[in-house]
């Protein structure tokens, strides 16, 4: 887990998006954490079992598993005087929803369902001519390999009924997504999908105006 | 707003190539009717037609069916164009 800024006050726990997108945004979200640091707000950066440097196999890992990964680095780093709020990138917004967060604030969330496609799609992608039909993951108890990640089959069933906390589920949530997003959002704002990139990059415009973001509306909720 | 006119869905296409594929944008805004894409451009490899689509859906406000996806649809910046205006709703 890697921490960044004061060690009081505020936290924003970052969650990363699961599978292939954790590392194509790896560098977007220290970028994030790191303008924080500036800004004088901590934050510190989990990593879920079966993810990064967890020595879980994925392939032992469903739902459950990440998002008590991440209600525990928040229970770990919150007290009375210290309180955590999410920063959760795309389908890191699914992964929140057991945490005793005080705010979540949420980068291009994505829904299970638009995930399970996305995985579909690349494993098709790896297979031409072998079209996958609709029960493509249930065939039996083997993990799934997609592009490299060795996944349970319970957890891609589990996928399309995940959604991202919204309003309705109470409490403070912001949403910002890019401009080219045409869902709707708290916030546009001009930047890369870091998320699609094949090759990891960066975007040092789209971490500053993030942080900015994130560190206003933790002084709202703060204040 | 979503985009509803062939010069809109051009560039829409366009930016995503340049977004998805980390284009410059000298690079993308040489791509015309004829530039041969997959198989052609090396960083369109069969991972990155994955993004690349779904951006696309994303963007356009479409949704592109797997039995639709095919060499001819990517076989020209033309031909995914006119495939993506032929999905879009005007």
């Amino acid at each position: 887990m890697l921490r960044f800024g004061p060690a009081m006050g505020p936290v924003a726990v970052v969650v990363l998006p699961l599978f292939e997108e954790a590392n194509r945004v790896r560098a977007l979200a220290a970028a994030i954490c790191r303008a924080l640091a500036r800004r004088g707000i901590g934050s510190l950066l989990p990593d879920v079992p079966g993810q990064g440097e967890s020595r879980v196999p994925l392939e032992q890992c469903g739902l459950p598993d990440f998002s008590d990964g991440i209600a525990d680095a928040v229970k770990q780093n919150s007290d009375t005087s210290r309180r955590c709020y999410s920063v959760a990138i795309r389908s890191g917004a699914l992964l929140d929803r057991t945490a005793a967060v005080h705010g979540r604030w949420q980068l291009a969330p994505q829904d299970g369902a638009s995930l399970l496609r996305d995985l579909k799609r690349i494993r098709q992608a790896a297979r031409p001519g072998t079209p996958l039909g609709d029960r493509w993951y249930q065939d039996g108890d083997a993990p799934v390999e997609i592009a490299g990640n060795r996944i349970a089959p319970d957890l891609l069933t589990a996928l399309p009924l995940s959604k991202p906390w919204g309003r309705e589920n109470g409490g403070v949530v912001r949403t910002v997504r890019l401009e080219t997003d045409t869902l709707p959002a708290d916030r546009h704002v001009a930047g890369t999908p870091l998320w699609r990139r094949a090759e990891p990059d960066t975007d040092p415009a789209l971490a500053a105006l993030l942080a900015d973001d994130i560190a206003d509306w933790i002084a709202r909720c703060e204040g | 707003m979503l985009p509803d006119d062939y010069d809109q869905i051009d560039s829409t296409v366009r930016a995503t190539l340049r977004d998805v594929l980390g284009l410059s944008e000298a690079r993308a805004a040489s791509l015309t009717a004829d530039t041969a894409l997959f198989g052609a451009l090396p960083e369109l490899d069969s991972m990155a037609v994955a993004g690349l689509l779904t951006e696309i859906e994303e963007r356009l406000g479409i949704l592109i069916e797997d039995d639709e996806v095919d060499g001819e649809m990517l076989e020209t910046y033309g031909s995914l164009v006119r495939f993506a205006a032929a999905k879009t709703p005007r």
